[in-house]
């Protein structure tokens, strides 16, 4: 064993420096190439199923420019703020008005956002100034507020709610991601079927699109359904 | 096949009665907007590249003095057995189960053989990005897709108005009544010379309209069985006058 050792110290002697040197370099170059394309391919991949991982600007979530929580509003726990006081639990369909008539869900407008928080909500705190700013509470001009789309099909698509909310609460065992709520309720509310989609959304403190909502996802349901799988169904 | 729920329940067809037809260009404007059909500048009409789809085509019937002008609008004639689909190397348009001949513009991948393949001359190949002046953004059809360079385009018999009046119709638990669903060329010609309609429905204005002794479809010997049909000028002179089957066509209508 010892005259092994030695023997391979006698080699290392004869080994040339720049070989010394070379050979870790090319060591870690490998394993940075082996990284590098590991990494563009689980881009690729999940991509490809779904929503590509969240690096280089390709994130779910984006600064809206005011961060709604949708926790306070339609969450049915308590607030963080003061655990004593309940979450709102307001129905989705109470902002997103149009979902059960329309093809759009429709975004609140801010006089309904200041119908509420003219009067609630800490002075202090700054996100509800931008809002009071925007619905010239204090005096200021009035102003939509350009939210960011966060789940949006890409232009050769149409997507329209109103079929897909009426089929699912008159079939709610098409219904996906489903919380206990619906699968023991004598009834099925509109605000109980968006999770197929979206997920929980009540539960985010900031939205994110959690399905990939890709082709394959909706031609699979559709075909599930009895829905028109017709491309001229999704795509005129 | 797998049953659809809304689809194949009906045959969409439309009926154009030439006598009706005044050659007023309103269904030619009225498709324009509705389907966000890029603008025809001069420079795309001299090039003929200009895009229309359906237009109004004119013709002369006999000498000065005695001279009759015959109108004849001409879109996507829909046919059961249509020369375009087969030639399309990716399925990009096809027959579907309601009588539409589709065009999958994100399916396109530009070929071209389709338009070739047509014997009507209503495709339109996108040869630009299209572009529209900053004070026309607004007037964009949101449920109309709109096609970029390098998709071939035509007459979709408006089928975003079709799907609206079906989910409608479903949505308020009835049938569809005949006449609900209007195309958009139909709904701005002032003399009622355009009807869209199911063919399904025996009672329907088009099903009626295709009984007329007047009925007739375009270069029929071709086979192709549109779903397009007219019905011919009635004209003191002439027993049955087709249209536009005589006389000289004017290149610069
Ligand atoms: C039904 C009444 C009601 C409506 C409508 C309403 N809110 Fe609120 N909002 C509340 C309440 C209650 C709170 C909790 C206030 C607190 O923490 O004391 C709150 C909290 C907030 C907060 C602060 C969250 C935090 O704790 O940081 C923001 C921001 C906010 N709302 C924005 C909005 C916006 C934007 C709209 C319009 C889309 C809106 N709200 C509509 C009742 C409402
Ligand atoms: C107090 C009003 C309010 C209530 C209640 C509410 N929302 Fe929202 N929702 C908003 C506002 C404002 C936005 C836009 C800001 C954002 O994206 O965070 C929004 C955004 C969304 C989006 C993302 C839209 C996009 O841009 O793609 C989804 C999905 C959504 N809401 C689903 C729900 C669901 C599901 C519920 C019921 C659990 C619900 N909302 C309840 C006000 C509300
Ligand atoms: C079948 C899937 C599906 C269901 C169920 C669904 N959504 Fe959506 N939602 C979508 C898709 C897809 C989009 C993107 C639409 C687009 O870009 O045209 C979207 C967009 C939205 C948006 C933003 C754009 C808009 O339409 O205003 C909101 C808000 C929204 N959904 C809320 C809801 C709510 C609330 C519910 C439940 C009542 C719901 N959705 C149920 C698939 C769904
Ligand atoms: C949970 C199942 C489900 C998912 C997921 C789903 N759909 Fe649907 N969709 C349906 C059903 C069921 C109908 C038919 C409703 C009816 O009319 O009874 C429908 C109808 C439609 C219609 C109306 C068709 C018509 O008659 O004109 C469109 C458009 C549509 N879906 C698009 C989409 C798109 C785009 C997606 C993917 C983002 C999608 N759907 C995802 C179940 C689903
Ligand atoms: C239920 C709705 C639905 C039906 C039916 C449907 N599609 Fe799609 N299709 C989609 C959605 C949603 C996307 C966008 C997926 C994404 O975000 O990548 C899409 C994307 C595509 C794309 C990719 C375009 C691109 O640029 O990546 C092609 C091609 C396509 N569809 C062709 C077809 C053809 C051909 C048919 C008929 C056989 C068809 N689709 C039927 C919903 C549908």
């Amino acid at each position: 064993m010892a005259s092994l050792i030695s023997s391979i110290r006698e080699r290392n002697k004869k080994t040339p420096t720049w070989l010394k040197v070379l050979v870790p370099v090319l060591a870690v170059g490998g394993l940075g190439v082996v990284v590098v394309t590991a990494a563009l391919v689980a881009f690729v991949v999940t991509g490809w199923l779904g929503q590509p991982v969240p690096v280089l600007g390709f994130d779910q979530t984006f600064d809206q420019p005011i961060d709604f929580p949708h926790t306070v509003h339609a969450g049915t726990g308590q607030l963080d703020r003061d655990p004593s006081l309940p979450e709102l639990g307001l129905d989705c369909t109470f902002c997103h008005r149009t979902v059960t008539t329309q093809a759009n869900a429709g975004v609140p407008p801010v006089q309904q956002c200041a119908f509420c928080h003219q009067s609630i909500g800490p002075e202090s705190n700054s996100q509800l100034q931008i809002l009071r700013d925007h619905a010239g509470i204090d005096g200021s001009d009035k102003e939509p507020i350009n939210w960011r789309r966060v789940h949006r099909m890409p232009d050769h698509v149409r997507f329209v709610h109103e079929p897909h909310i009426r089929y699912l609460t008159a079939n709610p065992s098409a219904i996906g991601n489903a919380g206990s709520e619906v699968t023991g309720a004598a009834s099925v509310e509109p605000s109980m079927v968006c999770s197929t989609c979206h997920g929980d959304v009540a539960a985010m403190e900031q939205v994110k699109q959690v399905e990939p909502l890709k082709m394959g996802q909706c031609v699979d349901c559709h075909r599930d359904n009895g829905a028109p799988t017709d491309c001229a169904a999704c795509h005129h | 096949m797998v049953t659809q729920a809304g689809f194949g329940n009906h045959k969409w067809a439309m009926a154009v009665d030439v006598d009706k037809c005044t050659g007023c260009q309103a269904c030619v404007l009225a498709c324009q907007v509705e389907n966000n059909i890029p603008l025809n500048t001069q420079d795309r009409f001299e090039r003929n590249r200009s895009m229309a789809w359906i237009r109004v085509e004119r013709y002369w019937e006999g000498e000065f003095p005695n001279v009759k002008a015959r109108f004849i609008p001409i879109m996507c004639q829909h046919c059961e057995n249509a020369p375009c689909e087969p030639v399309c190397p990716v399925f990009a348009t096809y027959h579907n189960a309601e009588g539409l001949n589709v065009q999958v513009y994100n399916r396109c991948v530009g070929t071209r053989y389709c338009a070739n393949g047509c014997p009507y001359i209503v495709r339109f190949f996108n040869y630009w990005e299209p572009v529209w002046p900053e004070s026309l953004r607004n007037h964009l059809n949101p449920d109309v897709t709109i096609r970029s360079r390098g998709i071939m385009e035509k007459c979709s018999f408006c089928v975003h108005r079709i799907r609206r009046g079906v989910r409608k119709a479903d949505s308020e638990g009835r049938a569809l009544e005949d006449g609900e669903i209007r195309t958009a060329c139909q709904d701005a010609c002032p003399t009622d010379a355009l009807v869209f309609g199911d063919l399904k429905d025996p009672n329907s204005k088009v099903s009626e309209m295709k009984k007329s002794d007047r009925y007739y479809t375009l270069l029929p010997a071709l086979g192709t069985s549109p779903n397009v049909f007219y019905l011919a000028k009635v004209d003191e002179d002439r027993e049955v006058a087709h249209a536009g089957a005589e006389g000289e066509h004017d290149d610069g209508h």
